[in-house]
């Protein structure tokens, strides 16, 4: 409410006339009020500003459970691309803004952000209890540096949807592991598609990584290098991912709009009339029922497919851990509200919400997310999440994956010299010597 | 012969109406259609089932005020900005140009190639180094912060606009002014601009225009809806499925903020082509 | 610009008279302009010195600690990478496409203009609808026009050779060229309209009933008579449309985001500068860009001997 007034106060150096003055000055005494007013207003409450990835109302639901006499929490949105909200959030916090006192940070970036300081430590204490909560994956990805910065929230993960007429038309036996080449296979001989995200975004590096990873591989490692992070994208695993990329790419099954489906095309991709497989997040589940209702019934589901055959497949892990600002001004009652918010009944809650599922194997046990979807649903998404391969933790995640996107798009373009390529070129941008 | 003629022009006429208006009538046609018609896939140009329902999410009448309440603020920052940038860069560039088109100074010479140099500034080359310098200022992400830039980058077109509408002025009038014992600023102020005001209207409308249109810098040195214009509003913009672009909010969104262009067009299309062209060659 | 300072009528007072006018002349011209040059000063020569100094150093806005003095590197790395140079063709390709096919339309939509004679109104309206809809907005129209699910592009056109219902207009390079250029083509044919309209306007109808009684064809009429008495008017609409073609940023921004290497030069310095942090070698960028704006306005105002001055009619 103050802020736009604050705003319009900031215009004053600009005013030239007299009245305008005398107006800018009054504006300036009301900004001041107004501001008064709200740092004593309503028995002294703070207000915590949370920054949040935009969802259908889950983070402002619980925000409101969250507040207490003490503070109150509102939430801003964010960018919907996880890259443009890395850009918002770090450019603010750069610039020593105390408007942020927590932030919802997609895992890849969380690196970044405690490296440059901008995340307020966890106490001790706290990071035990979020450790011993939370699955595995969800406590690896918000680690950095033996640290635990972020307090892991929600956690997602890809299954393998497939519509259950096509399978049996196709005769597929589910049932078993299937793997890249059987999937695609199956829907361009049967005149179906198999639908991915492979637009030039960070999607489409969850994907390389999930695929490089299920083939035994992985991107980076030491990464704690920094720079001088060893490079393993060029490996026979990241060949047998580039395989299963130019594969598809090349086939029958390849929806038209391949090159630029993010998770939403994938899905129109899957209700089409020819969509019959997609590896999509776990909020597909209910994205038909409206919509679409022929659709939602038809719909099967089952593990991330196989890079190589017998060897497990390793799901792509995302979600959001929720950071407090090394720059807010009320450090302690943030980490008290993330302590709230990250708390099982409250991700569950969020779940019930939005379709985002709790980072905790507790927050699996509530009944909101037991009425939401099917029990051998829920334990494929927690058996995903267990074998999810997490991006590789590294302060210049961004560079690794924008190089990785410049190298692997479009997926045409694809071919077994692509690993070698982009290895080079991750090196070349990582050491400054190529633009990305 | 002549009725030839006619017939081609009529025929130009169509194409350019069409032309004009067929992308205009797209994206009004996509705002009436339902969220659930783009996602499941929507070629048509026309909608299938006509609903009123993203204009009521936008204006905020529905239970969901969160696009409502971003996209509200982002119109009203983006009256505000291009009003202000508007007035203050026609204010200055009113005085510049009086001095350009009457008086002999030295530094004519500068703020002219400044002027000319600055029409031609790739706007991007100045955002990295202006988004460091309002970071010291603290002017990231406030108005005044885009406000300033804007009244900068208008100020070559105002001046030329300006100083072309001031050539034609009758000058003797203002000597006339002059003789009866005027000072050059009361013989300026008295005289010259209420002849100058519809020159200053029309630059004032095209300085709007920029400061409506502007994208790079409204993107680059905003970071809040307090702050952040449609243009950039619009590139944010979120639907109730993260992760499936809102295509007929964004159009709707589009409709709402192509309205005040098409009503200034309709009120002033004259004067517009006039500066238009008046700053480039004289017609 | 330049060239037209001088006022038309140029003071006719007595010479006696003149000095202690011309001390306040060009004391009130100074204090006059002097607002409009301090703006201009501080906001773009400024930041641009300091982005020739921020240049001159590794300087990444995450890793501060990491800044140090690189003297040209930056500059080096840049003039040797294979992206500068592929997104400055693609910049380049953009520009002398779209103002060529500009020029024509613009001229054809011009003459229909200059001849009608009703409605004028209504194709004035129309024809700066695009001039004055927000970029940003044109760039969305033209996506979900050429959008694959959402689009009316690929069932109008399915007839054609090479479209059909499965057209992925941004799934490959030319496509998605092909649609950015014409959501560049028809936001800004009506500016380059107008500027001809008024060129055209110039030409007197006696010269051309003359060359209609000496019995020239409409064609020889076009490009014997019309075309080189505007050619002023055609080099100014040019020269403005280059530059500002060159400068190309909003609709990739919103149509491609740059995929399949559809990047131009502004968009890359901003990616640098604004989303990857990279100061030192974002000012290298923006101060390449705005020395290759330099340098082309220069060609054009030589190559073509665009006179602004005769331009203007003065």
């Amino acid at each position: 409410m103050h802020v736009p007034k604050r705003s319009r106060g900031g215009l004053v150096p600009l005013g030239h006339s007299g009245t305008r003055r005398r107006l800018a000055g009054s504006l300036a005494a009301l900004a001041t009020a107004a501001g008064v007013l709200s740092a004593c207003g309503s028995g002294g409450t703070t207000t915590l500003v949370w920054y949040i990835n935009p969802d259908s109302g889950g983070q402002a639901a619980i925000a409101k459970t969250c507040s207490t006499s003490q503070y109150t929490i509102t939430t801003q949105t964010l960018p919907q691309d996880a890259n443009q909200l890395r850009v918002q959030l770090a450019r603010r916090l750069e610039a020593h803004d105390s408007g942020i006192d927590l932030m919802s940070i997609d895992p890849p970036y969380t690196a970044e952000f405690a490296n440059g300081g901008l995340l307020a430590p966890i106490p001790q204490a706290e990071q035990a209890t979020l450790k011993q909560q939370s699955f595995k994956g969800a406590a690896d990805a918000a680690t950095w540096n033996g640290q635990l910065v972020v307090y892991p929230f929600w956690s997602n993960t890809q299954v393998l949807w497939y519509r259950k007429s096509f399978v049996q038309k196709a005769g597929l036996d589910m049932n078993q592991p299937v793997t890249w080449a059987q999937i695609i296979k199956a829907a361009s001989d049967n005149g179906g598609t198999v639908a991915v995200q492979a637009n030039k975004y960070e999607g489409y590096v969850v994907w390389i990584n999930a695929l490089v990873s299920g083939a035994g591989g992985s991107l980076v490692q030491d990464a704690s290098a920094g720079v001088d992070a060893k490079v393993t994208i060029n490996s026979q695993a990241g060949e047998d991912a580039a395989q299963v990329i130019e594969d598809l790419a090349h086939s029958k099954a390849a929806p038209p709009d391949l090159s630029i489906a993010q998770e939403g095309q994938a899905g129109s991709a899957f209700g089409a009339a020819n969509g019959a497989f997609m590896v999509n997040w776990t909020y597909i589940w209910h994205n038909y029922d409206t919509t679409q209702p022929d659709v939602a019934k038809d719909i099967g589901y089952t593990m991330y497919p196989e890079t190589v055959q017998g060897q497990p497949a390793r799901p792509p892990y995302g979600g959001i851990g929720i950071g407090v600002s090394s720059y807010s001004k009320h450090i302690a009652d943030a980490q008290q509200a993330a302590a709230c918010l990250v708390a099982p009944k409250q991700q569950a809650a969020q779940a019930a919400i939005t379709g985002n599922m709790p980072a905790s194997p507790a927050g699996y046990q509530d009944p909101a997310i037991q009425k939401l979807f099917p029990a051998d649903l829920i334990k494929l998404f927690e058996d995903s999440v267990n074998a999810a391969a997490p991006r590789t933790v590294t302060p210049y995640w961004s560079d690794i994956s924008g190089a990785i996107q410049s190298t692997w798009h479009p997926p045409t373009s694809v071919s077994s010299s692509t690993p070698s390529a982009s290895a080079t070129f991750i090196h070349d941008v990582l050491t400054g010597k190529k633009l990305l | 012969m002549r009725q030839k003629t006619g017939v081609g022009t009529w025929i130009g006429f169509v194409v350019i109406l069409v032309w004009c208006l067929l992308p205009v009538a797209w994206i009004v046609s996509l705002s009436f259609k339902s969220l659930a018609e783009t996602t499941t896939g929507s070629p048509h140009f026309l909608p299938q089932d006509f609903t009123w329902d993203n204009y009521k999410v936008l204006l905020g009448m529905t239970s969901d005020k969160s696009t409502s309440h971003d996209f509200l603020a982002s119109l009203r920052n983006s009256f505000g900005i291009s009003i202000v940038a508007t007035i203050l860069a026609v204010m200055i560039a009113t005085l510049a140009a009086y001095a350009i088109a009457r008086l002999e100074f030295r530094g004519k010479r500068l703020v002219l190639s400044l002027a000319l140099a600055i029409a031609m500034f790739p706007v991007v080359s100045l955002v990295g180094p202006l988004f460091d310098m309002w970071r010291t200022f603290h002017l990231f992400n406030t108005w005044p912060g885009l406000i300033i830039p804007y009244m900068t980058f208008t100020l070559p077109l105002a001046i030329w606009t300006l100083s072309a509408f001031f050539r034609e002025i009758p000058w003797e009038m203002e000597q006339a002014a002059q003789v009866d014992g005027a000072t050059s600023w009361q013989a300026f102020r008295k005289v010259i601009v209420p002849l100058a005001a519809p020159g200053v209207f029309t630059a004032a409308i095209l300085t709007f225009f920029f400061a409506w249109n502007e994208f790079v810098l409204a993107l680059s040195l905003t970071s809040t809806t307090t702050t952040r214009t449609v243009p950039a509003q619009m590139s944010f913009f979120v639907g109730p499925d993260p992760f499936n672009p809102p295509y007929v909010q964004l159009a709707t969104a589009s409709v709402i903020v192509t309205i005040p262009v098409i009503v200034i067009v309709l009120l002033f299309q004259r004067r517009i082509v006039a500066g238009l062209t008046s700053g480039a060659v004289k017609g | 610009m330049t060239a037209t300072t001088i006022p038309r009528d140029q003071t006719k007072a007595a010479p006696a008279a003149a000095s202690d006018r011309s001390v306040a002349e060009n004391r009130l011209g100074q204090k006059l302009v002097a607002p409009a040059l301090i703006l201009m000063v501080l906001v773009t020569a400024y930041p641009m010195l300091q982005a020739l100094y921020l240049s001159l150093f590794r300087y990444r806005l995450t890793t501060p600690d990491d800044k140090a003095f690189v003297g040209l590197g930056n500059y080096g790395v840049i003039l040797t990478d294979s992206l500068f140079w592929k997104d400055t063709l693609n910049t380049v390709l953009i520009m002398l496409i779209t103002v060529a096919v500009e020029l024509v339309i613009g001229f054809a939509f011009a003459m229909v203009m200059h001849r009608i004679i009703f409605a004028r109104g209504v194709m004035r309206t129309a024809i700066l609808i695009p001039y004055g809809i927000i970029t940003v907005v044109s760039a969305f129209a033209w996506q979900f026009t050429f959008s694959i699910n959402n689009g009316w592009v690929n069932g109008t056109f399915g007839w054609l050779p090479g479209i059909s219902s499965t057209t992925n207009w941004y799934g490959d390079h030319w496509h998605a060229m092909f649609a950015i250029m014409v959501s560049e083509i028809w936001k800004t044919t009506p500016f380059m309209a107008l500027l001809l309209l008024a060129g055209l306007s110039q030409i007197s109808e006696d010269m051309l009933e003359a060359a209609k009684v000496d019995g020239a064809t409409a064609a020889q009429r076009l490009f014997k008579v019309i075309i080189p008495n505007m050619r002023a008017a055609i080099m100014v609409a040019v020269l403005f449309r280059a530059l500002d073609a060159f400068r190309i940023f909003d609709n990739i921004f919103i149509m491609t985001k740059g995929a399949q290497n559809t990047e131009s030069s502004s968009f890359l310095t901003y990616r640098q500068a604004i989303e990857q942090f990279q100061l030192g070698m974002g000012s290298a960028l923006s101060v390449l860009l705005f020395l290759t704006v330099l340098l082309l306005a220069y060609l054009i105002v030589k190559l073509f001997r665009v006179d602004l001055a005769q331009a203007r009619g003065e």
